[in-house]
């Protein structure tokens, strides 16, 4: 009894310390400024971002794209993981799943920034062509986000009744929330069936739909018959570089968590050694498509194509593509190759990194293409031939990423980040106040 | 009296100063040189439809050609004994203007069976006057399709209409009409004969609608007659087969004409994810009332 009470108690959510309200508060502070931009943006029109008629899409489908991908993490680390028996995953899946929420509704709300008229939102849906990816798009992202958010809530159901009965005297008004949100748990035979078939369920279904996501996503761009773009191979390419990002955001996040919370006891040296391995076989994965991506184009590449290898290569986008590549991709996966790397510290900053260059991977996917179309820029003044984002653009980019981390910021205040049940059925600890319950 | 002498002078040199600028005025209003007007102006006659003048009116300013827009022309027949007006035009803003001349037999030719047009005008600020006289024979062609060897033949001739006698040893062009330019069929040059004759034959597989083509014999900008051109339509053409895809269900169609396996698959996919949401929905409203 003693033993589970100590679960609860290392485990239960806690107020926030001074560091977590200076960090709410900055967050808070660039949602605040993003907003602001963002209201300017709508009463002035899309003429206060840098896009133009040929970069039409800028950071904000790159940031769109970005957040689609580190979703994907709630596929790979949650279902993949569950459905092979790994039990290692225990004290990584909340935070997996509390990432691709946040990273989701993230996306859906992006794409609504890029919208010139959001006001026109509905015409989406009244005028919707299905032979349309964008059409496809507007399904696949709110299904995502109901599946992730069920695939959230369902574990969470016993963890809220625990959480009920622990802040009952601490809290009462925290106490009755998760009271209403544990949806009357009590741990019965038929609560329990209908909770392990349905997660079994969502586990088996987030899978498809997630790879479904990540594959639209890439048809968005790919089947636009545009240089670097127009490839077949998009949709793996972009599903290993989405493994990549929701991986990365995974190590980082549960460092913080980790240090944060100070859960060294439940996430171990041993997990990090294990996502660090999850995360190099990302790596060598993404390089692999990489390579397909960008070497096979430079050997038959046609002159509109080569134009846009050369930028890439050699041109005014090569630092950042190399940067990318190397510091973004190729370093993480040598680091991670030896034990010395995938402990905590470097994990964390390999996470960081590679957080850091999926974000401009996408930058260099989206734009470079969109400055090198088929037929020659012409007629337009010569700031239209480049593309750099405007102070709005970024202001609500940094907004919405940091609205991203206020979410999963929140998140790790208010739920278990690791499931409290769960834990307590893998290390035998028994709660007898619901023993008979149980049983 | 010697008040009387110095107003005299006064009113003299204001006199004198007003006179000096008057012919300052005068000097520069002489050194605004009106631009000379080109007049050029071609007879075409379609047969069995109508016959007009082209007319273009253009000046050097600054060295440089330049069209000369809305201005007003007058159009007279001219003969020997007397100038008929017969109408006037105004240029358009490409300094072009199109004179239809609706019934030929209304103009008067002169002894010779010649007709004269002359174009004038009149003269503005800017432009001098400016005239110009096309002179041109009643002349016309006439067309017909044969067969011989499952070949195609268009045989035409050319006729002086005054005289109604054959034109003999004038090249004819023989052309089809397309979209942006005629496709010219036969050899280059086909002269008539001692009958005014061609005979031309028409390659076969040139695409019309419905298998018609519009088959031209055109004397082209010829001195004494100037442009005259008969169109022929001869359904001897492969038929043009329209492959829009307007009707079907395809990928770039609007929505009601979604091709059946997007629609399917999709629905599909839809309902069946929306569905098992659903069922996952209702069983958290069971596990709250079990």
């Amino acid at each position: 009894m003693e033993k589970f009470n100590t679960l609860v108690q290392d485990l239960a959510p806690r107020k926030f310390s001074k560091r977590g309200v200076i960090w709410t508060s900055f967050l808070l502070v660039l949602i605040i400024l993003g907003i602001i931009a963002y209201i300017d943006q709508l009463i002035k029109g899309q003429e206060v971002t840098n896009m133009r008629d040929y970069a039409l899409w800028g950071i904000y489908i790159s940031n769109f794209v970005f957040f689609v991908a580190t979703s994907f993490v709630g596929s790979v680390t949650v279902a993949i993981l569950r459905l092979t028996k790994n039990n290692w995953r225990t004290p990584l899946v909340r935070i997996a799943e509390i990432i691709s929420v946040s990273a989701i509704i993230m996306a859906g709300i992006t794409i609504m920034i890029d919208m010139a008229r959001p006001d026109r939102l509905l015409n989406l849906f009244i005028h919707a062509r299905l032979q349309s990816p964008i059409t496809w798009d507007v399904i696949i992202i709110p299904t995502y986000i109901v599946i992730s958010l069920l695939l959230l809530y369902f574990p969470l159901l016993p963890d809220f009744a625990i959480l009920k009965k622990h802040f009952k005297e601490k809290s009462p008004k925290l106490s009755k929330w998760y009271g209403k949100l544990s949806l009357n748990w009590t741990g019965s035979k038929a609560q329990k069936a209908l909770q392990t078939n349905s997660i079994r369920i969502i586990a088996l279904m987030i899978i498809p739909v997630g790879l479904l996501l990540q594959t639209i996503d890439a048809w968005l761009f790919s089947t636009t018959y545009r240089t670097g773009w127009d490839s077949t191979n998009f949709a793996p390419y972009f599903i290993s570089g989405a493994f990549v990002a929701g991986v990365g955001a995974l190590v980082a996040v549960i460092y913080v968590v980790r240090k944060y919370r100070k859960l060294e006891k439940y996430i171990t040296e041993q997990h990090f050694d294990k996502l660090g391995k999850f995360l190099v076989l990302a790596c060598l994965i993404y390089l692999y498509f990489n390579i397909n991506e960008y070497l096979i184009p430079a050997f038959t590449a046609k002159k509109g194509e080569a134009v846009h290898l050369d930028t890439l290569f050699t041109g005014s986008y090569s630092t950042l593509f190399w940067l990318v590549t190397i510091v973004g991709l190729i370093i993480p996966t040598i680091v991670l190759l030896f034990k010395k790397g995938r402990r905590p510290l470097p994990m964390f900053y390999v996470g960081m990194i590679v957080v850091i260059g999926s974000w401009w991977k996408r930058f260099i996917i989206v734009t470079p293409t969109l400055l090198h179309p088929f037929l020659p820029i012409q007629g337009v003044p010569e700031s239209w031939h480049h593309y750099f984002p405007s102070l709005h653009e970024w202001v609500i980019t940094v907004a919405t990423l940091a609205m991203a981390l206020l979410m999963i910021t929140l998140m790790v205040r208010y739920l278990p980040v690791i499931p409290i049940q769960r834990t307590a059925d893998e290390k035998n600890i028994i709660d007898d106040n619901n023993k008979n319950l149980e049983s | 009296m010697k008040n009387c002498k110095n107003k005299y002078f006064v009113l003299l040199v204001i006199f004198s100063i007003f006179s000096m600028f008057t012919g300052i005025q005068t000097l520069n209003a002489q050194t605004t040189e009106k631009n000379k007007v080109r007049i050029k102006a071609d007879y075409v006659k379609i047969m069995d439809s109508i016959s007009y003048l082209d007319i273009a009116a253009t000046s050097r300013i600054e060295k440089q050609n330049t069209t000369v827009s809305n201005i007003a022309l007058t159009i007279h027949n001219e003969t020997e004994e007397e100038e008929i007006e017969i109408g006037s035009t105004i240029t358009n803003s490409k300094g072009k203007s199109r004179f239809i001349i609706k019934d030929l037999n209304t103009l008067k030719p002169d002894s010779t069976f010649t007709y004269t047009i002359n174009i004038s005008f009149k003269g503005n600020d800017a432009f001098k006057k400016a005239s110009r006289s096309v002179s041109f024979k009643n002349a016309g062609i006439s067309a017909t399709i044969s067969e011989k060897d499952s070949t195609n033949y268009i045989s035409a001739s050319l006729s002086d209409l005054s005289t109604n006698s054959p034109v003999e040893g004038e090249s004819l062009t023989v052309q089809v009409q397309r979209l942006i330019n005629p496709l010219k069929i036969g050899e280059e040059f086909n002269s008539t004969d001692e009958n005014g004759t061609i005979l031309v034959p028409i390659e076969s597989g040139i695409p019309g609608i419905g298998g018609n083509l519009n088959i031209e014999v055109v004397l082209e900008d010829h001195d004494d007659y100037g442009t005259v051109k008969k169109i022929v339509r001869a359904p001897v053409g492969v038929p043009i087969v329209e492959e829009s895809t307007y009707d079907q269900r395809t990928m770039w169609s609007p929505r009601n004409k979604t091709p059946w396996f997007i629609l399917i698959f999709t629905n599909l996919l839809i309902f069946s994810v929306w569905g098992i949401i659903v069922y996952l929905v209702v069983n958290l409203f069971k596990i709250n009332k079990s």
